[in-house]
């Protein structure tokens, strides 16, 4: 008997409340899968599939953030607007943004280029049934990077910021096409695609970091 | 004050150690770059940071790309483990911290879509079928503000002591327990009209 009338609902909805399915044998190899290659660069039984430019992509991103902890990267990304925080030496900086430390723009150009070239191979791949494990394995490659630079300070940089959002959402798209790739998931990739102007930014941005 | 005959008082001293010295033994080996010990501290752990992420995100893709990120960033940043709390505790902190960015970008994606032709077509008529008590209790939980949503997640729904909560987001245990009382209180005021006194 409970006096609280709120306890028992409470309980029940506590109990309730997202209830998580059992995690299955191929669910927990296909997560370590993907964990093994970004960690260590191959996965146990698909070694041949991996997309191997991207091992070097993600190591350089990880290096990337933490060299910019400590180089003028951060400086870079976030140009005159860290004044109120940084030291009077520091604000005493130009506001342009600095050229773009070697390591990143690097890094930053290759994801780029990568990301640009899969989203416009995807309706053909789909078309022709090619968007198979591989093609979307390279998709959740690049959305692990994507959310690596989201949370390193490029997230906070302006110029990205909208573009890398923007990314996380098309390529979470993509990867969760996996089970079965149809035209109704390309349609609506392609219409967020479109409606979020990605490629033609992703082209600019790729130019600016060329051009820095 | 004395022990019951069925607890051996060595076991917690001697057992403890074991467990974290087996542990980070594995850890040594991962970080040598050791895959098969990678593999074996997932495997240890990957449960409970599944139902931890479906908890947070109530979705099965989400949870799961979740469970990939914490386990990534966590071997990325496994030389800065240095064993003060369990491995599993800062595990969860990993977790944590990655539901809450992925949540935060979204909440910014949502923010910069047009809410308001969203809301004229929700409040154009009743919905098509009244929620039930269940449905309104889960919109309730995730309409809590995080830092309740979390404490209330991890106590009453996954059962963690308020002792490991405090470990894991890094609180007193005065103030998990506080945040609890809120998350409580808030749920209550949220359902009141639907529960009969």
């Amino acid at each position: 008997m409970h006096d609280d009338p709120f306890e028992p609902p409470l309980a029940d909805a506590a109990r309730r409340y997202h209830e998580p399915p059992q995690l299955d044998e191929p669910a927990r190899d296909a997560m370590w899968d993907a964990i093994a290659h970004a960690q260590f660069g191959a996965t146990e039984r698909r070694r041949a599939r991996w997309t191997p430019g991207w091992i070097g992509l993600a190591a350089a991103v990880v290096l990337g953030v933490a060299l910019g902890r400590f180089t003028p990267l951060d400086a870079w990304l976030h140009g005159g607007r860290r004044v109120a925080n940084a030291p009077t030496a520091v604000a005493s900086a130009p506001a342009a943004p600095p050229s773009v430390p070697a390591v990143y723009e690097s890094t930053t150009s290759q994801y780029l280029g990568q990301t640009a070239a899969l989203l416009l191979a995807l309706p053909t791949e789909v078309h022709a049934g090619r968007a198979d494990r591989q093609f979307i394995g390279r998709a959740q490659n690049l959305l692990l990077t994507t959310r690596l630079l989201l949370d390193s300070p490029a997230g906070h940089d302006a110029r990205f910021r909208g573009l890398l959002d923007d990314l996380e959402v098309v390529l979470a798209q993509v990867v969760r096409m996996q089970s079965d790739p149809n035209a109704t998931d390309l349609d609506l990739i392609t219409q967020a695609l479109e409606q979020r102007d990605v490629l033609p930014r992703l082209r600019t941005a790729a130019a600016d970091i060329s051009a820095d | 004050m004395t022990l019951p005959k069925t607890i051996d008082p060595a076991s917690p001293i001697t057992s403890v150690p074991t467990a974290r010295q087996h542990e980070r033994a594995l850890i040594d080996r991962v970080l040598g770059g050791d895959r098969s010990a990678a593999r074996a501290l997932y495997d240890a752990h990957v449960d409970r940071v599944f139902r931890l992420a479906y908890r947070l995100t109530g979705d099965d893709d989400r949870a799961r790309e979740l469970t990939q990120d914490t386990f990534i960033r966590a071997f990325d940043q496994l030389a800065r483990f240095r064993g003060d709390s369990a491995l599993a505790t800062w595990l969860y902190r990993v977790t944590i911290t990655v539901a809450s960015n992925l949540r935060r970008r979204q909440q910014r994606r949502d923010r910069e879509l047009d809410l308001d032709a969203a809301g004229a077509l929700a409040t154009d008529g009743p919905p098509v079928a009244e929620p039930d008590l269940r449905d309104r209790m889960a919109a309730a939980i995730d309409a809590l503000p995080e830092i309740y949503r979390t404490t209330f997640v991890m106590h009453d729904v996954e059962g963690y002591t308020h002792l490991e909560i405090a470990e894991v987001l890094g609180v007193a245990e005065g103030t998990c327990k506080s945040r609890l009382f809120i998350a409580r209180g808030l749920l209550r005021k949220a359902l009141a009209p639907f529960v009969k006194e």
